[in-house]
C-alpha cells in the first residue's frame, strides 16, 4: 500500500472545491456518511440532533457508530480506509488528525473556513490541531475542560470549607483536614487516563508554561526540572490520599460515597457534570470550579473532539461535506451541541446565558475565552489531544505504574518519564 | 453391573454444593442487577440486592433502548447475530467432519503436517488476524457485510471443528471402513453411510462449541459490519460505560442476560450431549 | 475406465481439497503475513519498508513486553494447573453417581456460554476490595477478612486466574468426565478385588487411562491462556498500573491504539514463538507415540 502524498492530495482537493463543477454537485442531494464512538448517552443523542439538523437542511444522513473504545472506532476507520471506503467524515482529535491525514487523502476546507470567518473566533490551539500542514482539515466540535475541580457539598460542610483552593498549597491543606475527618480526599478512580489526567492537572496548575515546553513539545530539560518533579510530587500525594481500592475503577464507582460526603475533591474533565446529573445528582450537591492554580492566573487545559473530512470522489459526499461544514461553523451549532453533551461550544463569541447551559459550563466557557486571550492554553495529554498516541501511552504507562507503586519515588518517576519520551520520541 | 468406587457421600455433597456456589455467584450478581434501577446500584453499588424490582429493565433494553440514532433495543442486532452465526456455525461444522473424514479415514501423504497446520489456526490470537482479514474482504467485496463475517468465522472455526472430528474419527474402527470399501463403497459413500451416522456426538459438541464461540465474539464484530448489521455484542459494548458516562448497570445486566440467553440453552439443553459427544471422540 | 469410475476417482479430490488449502492457506498466509509486517516500519497501516529488527529490540525494552510475557508464564503455568485440578475435582465429584447430576453438570457447565467480557466484568465487581466480597465480608460482621488482590501489584494477575479457572473449569471436567466414564469397568473391579482403596483405585486404574485426555485438555486450555485478552480489558484494565497486563492486550495497545501495526506484530510473533517452547516437545511427543505404536503392529 503506498503512501499517499499528502501535498499533491490536497492540491487536488483544492482544485476540486473551486472549480466551477461545484455547481453542478450542489443539484445533487448532499450525503455524508460518519463515523464516530458516540453511540449512546449524551454523546449519541447530541450527534443524532446534529443529524437531524442535517436532515432538515436536506442531506442524507448516514451514522455509523461505533460502540466500545476510541481504539475500536479507529480500527473500523483504519479498516474503512483499507477498504478503500472511508466515511465522509469521522470523528478525530488532536495529533491523530495530523497522523491520519498522511494515510488518506482529506479536503481542504480552506476557502470554506475563510468565507465563514471561522479561524478568528476558534481558539489558536484548536486551529493549529485542525491545520497540521497548512490547511484546514478539519473542524472541532466541541470543547472541555480538564483542569477542573469538584468539591462534595457534604465533605466541604464537615471540614468547614466555603470555596475552592486557589494553590496546590490550600488544596493539600484541605485534604489533609478532609483526612483527619475520615474522608477520603481524593474522589478520582484508578483508570490510566484518570492517571495521566491527575499528573497533568498537577503541572498545568503548578506551571503552564512547564507543562507547554515537557509535554507539548517534550523538552527534555523541562521534562528533567523543577516543575515537572513538583508534579510528580503532587501526583503522590494525590495517589496517596485516593480510595486504595481505586485502580482500574472509573470514576464514576466512587459517586454516591462522594455525593455523601465520604469522598471530599474529584479533579475531572468538565463533563462530570454530565454525568452527575444523568445519576440524579443535583448542582448543589457540589461545588464547581477550577483546578488549583499556583501562581493565580487562569490557565485552561484544552479536550475536544474534532470532525476530520475524507476524499471522496462522489458529488453528493462533496456537497454533503460541504453543507456539514456550513452547520458545525454556524453560531448556532455551539448551543445545539454543547447543551445536550455538557461542553462548551467552540466559537469564543457564543453567547451562553440561555437556560440550556450550566453555571458550570458559563464559568468554564469564560476561562477558556481568557485564558485564549492571554495565551495560557494547554493541550491534554491524557486525552490524546498534545502528542499523538504512541507517545501519550507510553508517557501515561510511567504515570499509572507511578499512581499504583508507591515504590516508585518522584525523582524516579521522573527519570523514567523523560527516559520513556526519549524512547519514543523518533 | 460395575461398581463405583464410594468417598463420603457427605464430604460429596457438601463439597458440590460449595463448588455449585462458586460458580453460581456471578450469574447471581448479573441476575440481581438485572432487575434493580439504574439510579439504585449507583447509590448502593454494583453487588446487592434490589430494593424494588425493576422489570422494566428487560423490556427496553430488549426494545426500546437506544443505541446510534436507532431505539429499538438490542432486538435488532440480536437477529443480527442470529442471521451471522448460524450459517457459519453449520457451515464450519460440515467442513470440519468433512475435514476430519479426510485426514483421519483416507491417510495420504503430509496429512499429520496438514493437521497440524489447522491445529496451529486455534492458537493465532484475533488481533493479529484483523489487518490481514480487512484486506481479504476487501479484495473479495464482502467488506461490511454479514457475508463477510460468515466467511470470517466459518474458515477461523474448521480449525476447531476439524480437530474435534478428526480427533473422534480416528477411533472409527478401521476393518468397518475395509469392509465398505470391498464392498465397492467409494469416498461419499463411506462418509455417508458409515461417518456421519456415527457422528452426531461430535457434531454436537462442535455445533455447540462454534455457537458459543461465534457468537461472543466482539472485535469482529464490530469492525467488519456497520451500523445496525452489527451483532448483539456491539450492542452490549454500546451500553456500557464511556469516559463521559456513567455505566447504566441495570440496564447493562438485563441486556447480558438477554444476549447470553441463546448460548445459556444450548449449554443447558445441550449438555449432556456435549459430555456424550466427548466421551467417544476423547479417548485418542 | 469409463467416464463414471474418472468422476468419482476425481469428484472427491475436488471437494475435500478446497476447505483443506483454505484453512491451511489462511493460517500459513495470515502468520507469514504478521511475520512480514513485523521486519517492516509500519505504524498506522502495513507498509512495506524495511524495519531490521527495530520492532523486536523496542517490543523487549518496553515494561508492557516484559511484564506481559512474565505474566504469561504465571498466569499460563496456575490456569492450566488449577483448572485442570478443579476439572478434575468436579469430575472426580459428578461421577459419584449422585442423584442431581443434570443440575450440577449444568451449574458447571454454564461458564462457558458466558463472553470473556462478561466474565471479566462481573469478577471484577466480585473482587474489588471496596464494594465486593470483601466488602460483604465486612458487612456480614467478619471484620478482618481481606482480598485485596484486585489492587495488589503482586496478586492482580491472579485474580485473572481465577477467573480464568471459573469459565474453563467445566470444559476441562465435561473433558474428563468422558474419560472417567470410559474406563474400563472390568479393570476397576480387578483393582477393588485386589483390596485398592479409593484413592489408590483412582490413581492406578483410572488416571492412567484418561492421560491422553489430559493432554487434549491442555492444549485447548493453552489455546484459552495464549489468547487471554477481554478477561483482563474487563477485569483489570492491565492494573493495578501495568501489572496485570498480557501478551494479546501488548499486541492490541501496540497495533491499534498506539498506531505501531510493525511493533505489535513483532509483539504477536514473539508470543506465538513462545508457543513453540511448548508445541515443539508435543509434537515430538506425539511422534514418538506414533512411532511405537507403528512398531507394535
Amino acid at each position: 500500500m503506498s503512501v499517499v502524498s499528502r501535498r499533491s492530495l490536497l492540491a487536488a482537493s483544492a482544485a476540486t472545491l473551486a472549480t466551477p463543477g461545484l455547481t453542478r454537485a450542489q443539484s445533487v442531494k448532499p450525503k455524508v456518511t460518519v463515523i464516530s464512538q458516540w453511540s449512546a448517552g449524551s454523546d449519541g443523542l447530541a450527534i443524532t440532533t446534529l443529524g437531524k439538523r442535517f436532515e432538515a437542511e436536506g442531506g442524507v444522513w448516514e451514522h455509523n457508530p461505533v460502540p466500545g473504545f476510541t481504539t475500536d472506532m479507529m480500527n473500523k476507520l483504519r479498516a474503512q480506509i483499507i477498504a478503500g471506503d472511508p466515511p465522509a467524515a469521522s470523528q478525530l482529535k488532536g495529533p491523530e488528525i495530523a497522523a491520519w491525514s498522511k494515510i488518506g487523502a482529506v479536503v481542504d476546507l480552506d476557502q470554506q473556513v475563510s468565507e465563514a470567518g471561522y479561524e478568528a473566533v476558534v481558539p489558536a490551539e484548536l486551529v493549529r490541531l485542525s491545520k497540521p500542514y497548512g490547511h484546514w482539515i478539519a473542524l472541532p466540535i466541541q470543547a472541555y475542560r480538564i483542569n477542573t475541580l469538584f468539591i462534595s457539598k457534604k465533605a466541604a460542610d464537615r471540614v468547614g470549607v466555603t470555596s475552592l483552593p486557589a494553590t496546590w498549597a490550600e488544596f493539600n491543606a484541605i485534604a489533609e483536614k478532609m483526612k483527619a475527618a475520615g474522608i477520603t480526599p481524593v474522589a478520582n478512580g484508578g483508570l490510566k487516563w484518570d492517571d495521566g489526567m491527575k499528573w497533568e492537572i498537577a503541572l498545568c496548575g503548578i506551571n503552564p508554561d512547564a507543562y507547554r515546553k515537557a509535554v507539548m513539545e517534550l523538552d527534555d530539560k523541562t521534562l528533567k526540572g523543577a516543575d515537572v518533579l513538583a508534579a510528580f510530587r503532587q501526583l503522590r500525594k494525590l495517589a496517596d490520599w485516593s480510595d486504595p481500592g481505586a485502580a482500574g475503577q472509573h470514576y464514576s464507582t466512587f459517586m454516591a460515597r462522594y455525593m455523601k460526603g465520604d469522598m471530599g475533591m474529584l479533579l475531572m474533565g468538565g463533563w462530570a457534570q454530565g454525568v452527575f446529573k444523568n445519576a440524579g445528582f443535583r448542582f448543589t450537591d457540589y461545588l464547581i470550579g477550577p483546578a488549583p492554580q499556583d501562581d493565580g492566573k487562569i490557565a485552561f487545559d484544552l479536550n475536544s473532539d474534532e470532525f476530520i473530512f475524507w476524499q471522496k470522489p462522489q458529488p453528493e459526499y462533496l456537497a454533503g461535506q460541504k453543507l456539514l461544514a456550513k452547520i458545525v461553523m454556524a453560531k448556532d451549532f455551539g448551543p445545539m451541541y454543547s447543551q445536550i453533551t455538557g461542553s462548551l461550544p467552540v466559537r469564543t463569541d457564543t453567547d451562553l446565558t440561555p437556560d440550556g447551559f450550566s453555571d458550570g459550563q458559563r464559568e468554564a466557557a469564560k476561562a477558556m475565552a481568557e485564558a485564549v486571550r492571554n495565551n495560557r492554553v494547554v493541550l491534554s495529554l491524557a486525552h490524546n489531544m498534545a502528542q499523538p498516541n504512541q507517545i501519550t501511552a507510553a508517557m501515561i504507562d510511567v504515570l499509572t505504574e507511578f499512581v499504583h507503586d508507591n515504590r516508585i519515588s518522584p525523582e524516579d518517576g521522573q527519570k523514567r518519564l523523560a527516559a520513556a519520551v526519549d524512547n519514543v520520541r523518533s | 453391573m460395575s461398581e463405583r468406587v464410594t468417598l463420603s457421600r457427605v464430604a460429596i455433597h457438601a463439597t458440590l454444593i460449595i463448588l455449585a456456589a462458586f460458580f453460581l455467584v456471578p450469574l447471581g450478581v448479573v441476575a440481581l442487577n438485572s432487575v434493580r434501577g439504574g439510579e439504585e446500584i449507583a447509590r448502593a453499588g454494583v453487588i446487592g440486592l434490589p430494593h424494588e424490582l425493576r422489570w422494566s429493565n428487560f423490556s427496553r433494553t430488549w426494545s426500546s433502548y437506544c443505541i446510534a440514532q436507532h431505539c429499538d433495543g438490542i432486538q435488532p442486532y440480536f437477529w443480527n447475530s442470529v442471521r451471522m452465526v448460524i450459517p457459519a456455525t453449520i457451515i464450519s461444522t460440515l467442513l470440519g467432519a468433512l475435514n476430519g473424514y479426510s485426514l483421519s479415514l483416507w491417510r495420504f501423504r503430509g496429512d499429520t503436517v496438514v493437521f497440524g497446520i489447522m491445529t496451529l489456526g486455534v492458537f493465532l490470537p484475533e488481533q493479529m488476524r484483523l489487518v490481514p482479514w480487512v484486506i481479504v474482504l476487501r479484495d473479495l467485496g464482502l467488506f461490511n457485510t454479514i457475508s463477510g463475517l460468515v466467511l470470517i468465522h466459518t474458515v477461523q472455526g474448521i480449525s476447531f471443528t476439524t480437530l474435534f472430528c478428526r480427533n473422534y474419527y480416528v477411533s472409527i474402527p478401521p476393518d468397518l471402513l475395509k469392509a465398505a470399501r470391498i464392498d465397492g463403497a467409494g469416498f461419499f459413500r463411506i462418509f455417508w453411510r458409515i461417518v456421519l451416522p456415527l457422528s452426531p456426538p461430535i457434531l454436537i459438541v462442535t455445533v455447540i462449541w462454534q455457537f458459543t464461540g461465534i457468537w461472543n465474539e466482539y472485535l469482529y464484530g464490530v469492525t467488519f459490519s456497520a451500523g445496525e448489521q452489527q451483532p448483539v455484542t456491539a450492542a452490549l459494548i454500546a451500553l456500557s460505560a464511556r469516559v463521559s458516562e456513567a455505566p447504566q448497570y441495570g440496564e447493562q445486566s438485563a441486556a447480558v442476560l438477554l444476549a447470553a440467553a441463546p448460548t445459556l440453552l444450548v449449554y443447558l439443553l445441550g449438555g449432556r450431549y456435549f459430555l456424550r459427544g466427548l466421551t467417544a471422540g476423547a479417548v485418542k | 475406465m469409463n467416464w463414471r469410475a474418472r468422476w468419482g476417482r476425481i469428484l472427491p479430490h475436488l471437494v475435500i481439497w478446497p476447505p483443506i488449502v483454505v484453512s491451511c492457506g489462511y493460517v500459513l498466509l495470515f502468520s507469514a503475513w504478521t511475520v512480514w509486517v513485523s521486519f517492516t516500519r509500519s505504524t498506522l497501516l502495513p507498509e512495506y519498508s524495511w524495519a531490521g529488527w527495530r520492532n523486536y529490540s523496542t517490543m523487549l525494552a518496553t515494561r508492557n513486553w516484559q511484564i506481559a510475557y512474565t505474566n504469561l508464564f504465571i498466569y499460563g503455568t496456575c490456569f492450566l494447573v488449577f483448572t485442570m485440578a478443579m476439572g478434575l475435582l468436579l469430575a472426580v465429584l459428578i461421577d459419584q453417581r449422585i442423584r442431581a447430576e443434570n443440575i450440577y453438570r449444568a451449574i458447571f457447565l454454564y461458564p462457558l456460554a458466558v463472553s470473556f467480557v462478561v466474565t471479566g466484568t462481573v469478577w471484577g465487581w466480585l473482587l474489588n476490595p471496596t464494594f465486593g466480597i470483601q466488602k460483604l465480608m465486612h458487612d456480614a460482621g467478619w471484620a478482618s477478612f481481606r482480598f485485596e488482590w484486585l489492587i495488589d501489584r503482586d496478586m492482580a494477575i491472579y485474580t485473572i486466574v481465577i477467573a480464568g479457572v471459573w469459565q474453563a473449569s467445566g470444559f476441562a471436567m465435561a473433558l474428563l468426565l468422558a474419560g472417567l466414564r470410559s474406563v474400563d469397568g472390568d479393570l476397576m473391579k480387578a483393582a477393588q478385588i485386589d483390596g485398592a482403596g479409593p484413592v489408590r483405585t483412582y490413581l492406578r486404574v483410572v488416571f492412567p487411562t484418561i492421560g491422553p485426555i489430559f493432554i487434549a485438555v491442555l492444549v485447548m486450555l493453552l489455546q484459552f491462556a495464549i489468547k487471554t485478552y477481554d478477561l483482563v480489558v474487563a477485569l483489570t484494565q492491565e492494573g493495578p498500573g501495568l501489572a496485570s497486563t498480557l501478551p494479546t492486550v501488548v499486541v492490541y495497545d501496540f497495533m491499534f491504539q498506539r498506531g505501531e501495526l510493525g511493533e505489535g506484530s513483532a509483539a504477536a510473533v514473539m508470543l506465538l514463538g513462545s508457543l513453540a517452547f511448548v508445541l515443539v516437545p508435543y509434537g515430538l511427543y506425539r511422534h514418538w507415540q506414533r512411532r511405537k505404536a507403528e512398531a507394535h503392529v
